[in-house]
């Protein structure tokens, strides 16, 4: 008796969610062995995560603020990529991308909060991040319609480039250095939250930040712009196949340079929303969205309704560690990368069950096979 | 004077060669991984693995050859489970790998964190890890001028580099082993239909390399003399690698070149203020240059590489089949 | 006592999915013939030898080799059993030399490479019969070399077994010959051989003994000497059917589109159509004939605005169409569709639905920023209906659908346009022979309505029955312009090898230049000048 496997034509839904929750509960017993052998409850430390300490809590609204700021930049940044990935364009360059648009909106946030009312400044950072990371989108993607270059390693050497970009800006102290705080001796970032600030609309105590709105108006009019319009029927297409967008007619080099250029535009409006919100920058700031993101795209399969589902469990997982961590001093905040490692292993290997199916041979010379 | 400046030199060289060997580590066991076809992405965390428990069970078990021992078995763990979920399960190799990164660093931290919150082993107290991991100078050639200090008074580990990427070179282009994996790489299928076996070629081969990424990870926690705070000790050297393996264009024995060639940039940061001093007149200007851009200069360097080799697109020892999941049923 | 038979396969099952591919199938092979395995496309036929090759398992049923019975779970154990497999497409590294695209899969090959496995392989070829380059590598060699490579590889690791699939499909005339020669040769040697094919012709000419399936179904095997083709097609095909192509007699119009002079680069740079003058006429089908890869690809491109040309012209109804946008072409009612080896590549978006590929030329026609899906699902109802494609709905992804109903999409989108001239290139590439059938007679119905048609193809009979006119192209150069009921496919075997050159038959004039042409003196003029400009260019 042997087995061997074969490709699924399709997979019920529901059968999906099964092995989708299964695996991500599997992810969290093996974490909970973890915290056991380390002397920790597992049910009281993941009821601290996954509520992020919001349960009994009297600030828990100042919790669920500090969340959705880990949650719109995720959310944001995977929605923009999936746009790129539809056409099967392997921007891994979030990271990047978000550094530079960060750069780009902190410095119309530093050089015009003064002469203009906060409304245009605030305007004119989301306008600056967005062209200075879709600039540099749209660079790869003009390398690999011009020369064939390979996007997925160009967009990571770029992120490293803008990486040190951002780090050079945060180190070096100098005369043409608006970036840093001169009142300092040693080399910080200006901290201009209290002048430029997006607005908050107070439900309560809870302060909505409009970013939060925007991003699900964003998401919104992503879904309609991939399934409805024209531009999104060309994204599939050459996603599809590029042979048969050329043959239609369709100028595929452009849609794709055009596509994406629109990603990382998105991503420099979800670096210029967290610029807007947190008011000072950091040689950490992308906090990895650019990578997560990735993944997070990918987990949801390009369906932007789901990319919002995956960022906010993602978010979760993320802002929960942080809150437990404060709780269980003894848990390392490695610990939330590690079980999302985990996660993702066995979301993959689920992936493996949905896709194909194992199948044992029913009669045959297996019995006395020669080997 | 003129001695001290030849000595600001040697030192340089040296430098070149003692902080950049990981790189050589990650970048050849890179090329093991994608000559079978699979881009692992994960180097990074990979390395991160391998350093920390090759550190710690390193120092208390007080020997280096365990500690790299244990290097490579954690690493060649982190590529079985990379090989498992993508060779295996068929998942999508990118995915695996950034993730495989993060979840690596997750547990270099953990560990790290973890050992530091009992007791962190500091590499001088081990008599036998402080040793083994000294110089070791090579008599003769060590004698020639400048460069003799400068190239063959290194430890160990260096040396251990150079010839582990020579013997793979040798092993690529010239075993028949080598020849089939090379096979896997370009065409699975043809490889598998010739009764190769892919899948085990893929395993091993994954694993191995993994595993020698590991030791170059443990060689930077011996390098930073095992001192753990909040920076990781692989520091990006993982993502480097990757880009050298296209700079090498794929072949063990010019990856050594390239570990020069990045080394040099890199090596600037550190030794570009000495140079300056010793030599104003000619080098006067690179204590102007800011650090930062010796760092990212590997990354621009790989990225100018990409684009020429694909305006060339001739020669390019990047396999076929690099990226590509290989499913024998596949209709 | 040695068995009768070298191969048994006893009531095998396979399926991908919802799919059956082989079902309850038995076939024996005996020692030292060859068996040739019958079918139309899609009938398993290649399915079933992979089990053979370890590349599939069945999901059921038993396989014997020797009389033993095996289970073959990988190459591997296929080759440890003496069985060889030259697959239709080819298993070569492409990087590799000959030789070591051999040793690869040499069972002992030593540790280190030496240099001495190149004279080895030679050597080894040699005692075959055959003559190769062993540090040629695999990327430069022509189709032949690379099948004859296979062969000899197969022989190498000690196949007794040999199965070839298709092997005539890639070859010409001349070297089937040789092909099947060598096959002989190997069954003197005491080879067992399999060879599928779908061709009766080579059936009757090379085996002892014919297995038929059919829809995945084993139907039956018989002794060739003891059939004819009428029965073996009755047996493929499940009833009688009408072996002729029809080709109605419509009057002609004058030419609508003409190429002079055309030459065109390949993607390599290399010269891939050279200096090629055709027309066609309204109410004609006009066939291009050649070996796979003469440049047939890059013609159709140009003709359609995808690919840049180097010279010459192309005039449609006397406008020149030469550096054209694909849209602007499209627009003047020139139509291509390409059916490439994986016959979902070009003109369809396998994922999406029949829907969204009904509007894949026209989208951008409607106003506003949206798509009209509701137009296309329309359209799509109507070439459902009016073809007859079977599919469950039309937002089916045409990924989904078998292969004659993608094509009929394909062929329904191109015709509902309303073309006048149509371009199509392998439009029955691996379809059934009913399938087959229903696209000569969309063709016909659009010929008969006025439309010209250029008809690249692979089948010669079948070009012989259908088109009015055959080009053929060798090496991108046209070899003449024949009638189709005046010539043979011998004749057509040889200008496609470059033996025959009929370009100069009629000494009035070349092939491919119409006496009324629609080209004025001014643009031949131009022409000229393009060309000693070209030359001066060279030089």
């Amino acid at each position: 008796m042997h087995f061997h496997i074969v490709k699924r034509d399709s997979c019920p839904f529901w059968k999906k969610l099964c092995l989708y929750l299964a695996a991500v509960a599997a992810a969290l017993v093996l974490g909970g062995l973890l915290l056991l052998v380390m002397g920790v409850d597992p049910i009281a430390y993941y009821q601290r995560m996954f509520t992020m300490g919001m349960v009994g809590n009297k600030i828990a609204y100042k919790t669920f603020e500090n969340y959705l700021k880990v949650f719109v930049p995720l959310v944001l940044t995977s929605v923009a990529l999936s746009l790129a990935f539809k056409m099967r364009f392997w921007n891994i360059g979030g990271e990047g991308q978000f550094i530079l648009g960060a750069v780009a909106a902190a410095a119309v946030a530093l050089k015009l909060k003064d002469s203009l009312p906060q409304g245009v400044v605030l305007i004119l950072m989301c306008l600056a991040g967005m062209a200075a990371a879709g600039v540099y989108g749209a660079l790869a993607a003009v390398l690999k319609v011009k020369f064939g270059t390979n996007e997925t390693l160009m967009t990571l050497m770029l992120n490293y480039v803008a990486l040190y970009f951002l780090i050079f800006l945060g180190e070096t102290q100098a005369e043409w250095n608006f970036f840093l705080d001169t009142s300092s001796a040693r080399p910080v970032f200006f901290n201009f939250g209290k002048e430029v600030a997006f607005p908050r609309i107070m439900i309560g105590k809870f302060g909505l930040n409009v970013c939060v709105l925007l991003t699900l108006l964003i998401g919104v009019l992503v879904y309609c712009y991939l399934k409805y319009s024209k531009h999104g029927y060309e994204i599939a297409v050459v996603g599809d196949s590029a042979g048969t967008a050329h043959y239609a007619g369709m100028k595929v080099n452009a849609i794709v340079l055009r596509t994406v250029f629109l990603s990382a535009c998105l991503i420099g409006l979800a670096a210029a929303f967290k610029v807007g919100t947190v008011g000072i920058l950091s040689t950490s700031f992308t906090d990895d969205v650019g990578w997560t993101g990735v993944i997070v795209a990918w987990l949801a399969q390009l369906n932007t309704g789901i990319i919002f589902v995956v960022s906010a469990l993602i978010s979760m997982l993320q802002h929960g560690s942080t809150v437990a961590a404060a709780t269980f001093a003894q848990v390392d905040s490695s610990f939330a990368d590690m079980l999302q490692g985990a996660i993702l292993f066995l979301v993959l290997a689920a992936d493996f069950f949905i896709r194909f199916q194992v199948v044992r041979a029913q009669k045959g010379g297996s019995v006395n096979g020669n080997g | 004077m003129e001695m001290d400046k030849l000595g600001v030199v040697t030192t340089f060289i040296h430098n070149i060669v003692v902080y950049n060997i990981p790189l050589l580590y990650g970048t050849v066991g890179e090329i093991m991984v994608e000559k079978s076809g699979s881009l692992n992405l994960g180097v990074e965390g990979i390395m991160a693995v391998g350093a920390i428990f090759g550190y710690i069970v390193g120092c208390y078990a007080n020997s280096l050859g365990i500690g790299i021992l244990t290097a490579f078995l954690m690493g060649a763990l982190c590529g079985l489970l990379f090989a498992a979920l993508t060779v295996s399960l068929q998942a999508n190799q990118n995915i695996t790998g950034l993730t495989l990164t993060t979840f690596g660093l997750g547990v270099y931290f953990f560990v790290g964190n973890g050992v530091k919150a009992v007791s962190w082993p500091v590499m001088n107290d081990y008599e036998n890890i402080k040793n083994g991991f000294a110089d070791l100078t090579i008599p003769g050639l060590s004698q020639i001028p400048v460069l003799g200090r400068g190239l063959f008074d290194h430890n160990i580990m260096v040396y251990l580099g150079v010839v582990i990427a020579l013997v793979m070179w040798w092993y690529l282009s010239r075993s028949a082993p080598g020849l089939r994996l090379r096979a896997v790489g370009e065409n699975p299928g043809a490889a598998d239909s010739v009764g190769v076996n892919v899948k085990r070629y893929k395993y091993i081969h994954i694993c191995v390399g993994c595993g020698i990424m590991g030791i170059g990870g443990y060689y930077m926690g011996l390098n930073m003399s095992g001192s753990f705070n909040s920076s990781c000790w692989i520091n990006g050297y993982g993502w480097i690698a990757v880009a050298l393996v296209i700079f090498a264009n794929w072949n063990p024995a010019l990856a050594v070149l390239g570990t020069f060639v990045f080394g040099f940039f890199n090596t600037l940061r550190v030794s570009g203020s000495s140079l300056a001093a010793a030599f104003p007149e000619g080098l006067g200007w690179l204590a102007a240059v800011p650090t930062q851009l010796y760092q990212a200069l590997p990354f621009l360097i790989t990225a100018i590489v990409l684009v020429v080799s694909s305006i060339r697109q001739k020669g390019s020892g990047q396999p076929a089949a690099l990226g590509l999941n290989y499913f024998r049923e596949e209709r | 006592m040695a068995a009768e038979y070298a191969i048994e396969m006893r009531g095998i099952t396979k399926t991908f999915g919802s799919v059956v591919a082989n079902k309850d199938v038995n076939l024996t092979l005996r020692k030292g013939e060859i068996l040739a395995l019958l079918g139309e496309n899609g009938s398993g036929k290649t399915t079933l030898m992979n089990m053979l090759s370890g590349i599939y398992q069945p999901d059921s049923g038993e396989i014997l080799v020797d009389g033993t019975p095996v289970s073959i779970r990988s190459p591997q154990e296929a080759k440890t059993l003496g069985i060889g497999m030259v697959h239709q497409h080819f298993k070569l590294v492409d990087v590799f030399t000959a030789a070591d695209n051999i040793w690869m899969g040499r069972e002992k090959p030593g540790f280190d490479l030496k240099r001495g496995r190149y004279d080895e392989i030679r050597e080894m070829a040699q005692r075959f019969g055959f003559e190769i380059d062993p540090r040629k590598k695999a990327a430069n060699m022509a189709v032949s070399e690379k099948q004859t490579l296979e062969i000899i590889k197969v022989l190498y690791y000690g196949a007794k077994v040999i199965i070839l699939d298709e092997p005539t499909a890639v070859l010409t005339v001349q070297e089937i010959d040789k092909l099947f020669s060598v096959l002989r040769r190997m069954k003197e040697d005491g080879h067992s051989i399999i060879i599928i094919t779908h061709k009766l012709n080579e059936v009757m000419d090379i085996s002892d003994r014919v297995a038929i399936l059919r829809k995945g179904e084993y139907i039956t095997t018989v002794n060739t000497a003891e059939t004819n083709e009428q029965a073996l097609t009755e047996w493929m095909v499940g009833r009688k059917i009408d072996l002729n192509i029809d080709r109605p007699v419509v009057e002609k119009t004058r030419p609508l589109l003409e190429i002079r002079d055309l030459t065109i680069k390949n993607d390599e740079g290399a010269v891939a159509i050279d200096k090629v003058s055709f027309y066609i006429r309204g109410g004609e089908i006009l066939g291009v004939a050649g070996i796979a890869g003469c440049g047939q690809k890059e013609l159709c491109e140009a003709i359609a605005g995808l690919r840049p040309i180097q010279s010459g012209l192309m005039i449609h109804k006397g406008d020149n169409i030469v550096g054209l946008p694909p849209k602007t072409i499209l627009e003047k009612g020139i139509s291509m569709s390409f059916i490439p080896e994986d016959r979902l590549g070009m003109g369809l978006a396998p994922s999406m639905s029949i829907t969204d590929n009904m509007i894949l030329k026209n989208y951008g026609e409607t106003k506003g920023p949206f798509v009209d899906r509701k137009a296309g699902r329309a359209a799509a109802q109507q070439v459902i209906e009016q073809l007859g494609v079977v599919t469950p709905s039309t937002e089916t992804p045409v990924r989904r659908l078998s292969g004659g109903n993608v094509q009929k999409v394909l062929l329904g989108r191109e015709i509902k346009a309303g073309p006048n001239v149509i371009v199509t290139a392998y439009p029955v590439r691996g379809l059934d022979i009913n399938s087959s059938y229903a696209i000569y007679n969309i063709l016909n119905q659009q010929k008969k309505d006025g439309v010209g048609i250029l008809f690249v193809g692979e089948d010669l009979d079948v070009m012989l029955a259908l088109c009015d006119k055959i080009m053929v192209l060798c090496h991108g150069k046209v070899m003449g312009v024949v009638h189709a009921h005046k010539t043979s496919k011998e004749e057509l075997g040889l200008m496609m090898t470059g033996a025959l050159d009929l370009t100069y038959k009629y000494e009035d004039k070349p092939a491919g230049i119409a006496r009324d042409t629609n080209i004025s003196a001014q643009e031949l003029q131009e022409l000229e000048q393009q060309e000693s400009g070209s030359q001066e260019g060279e030089d």
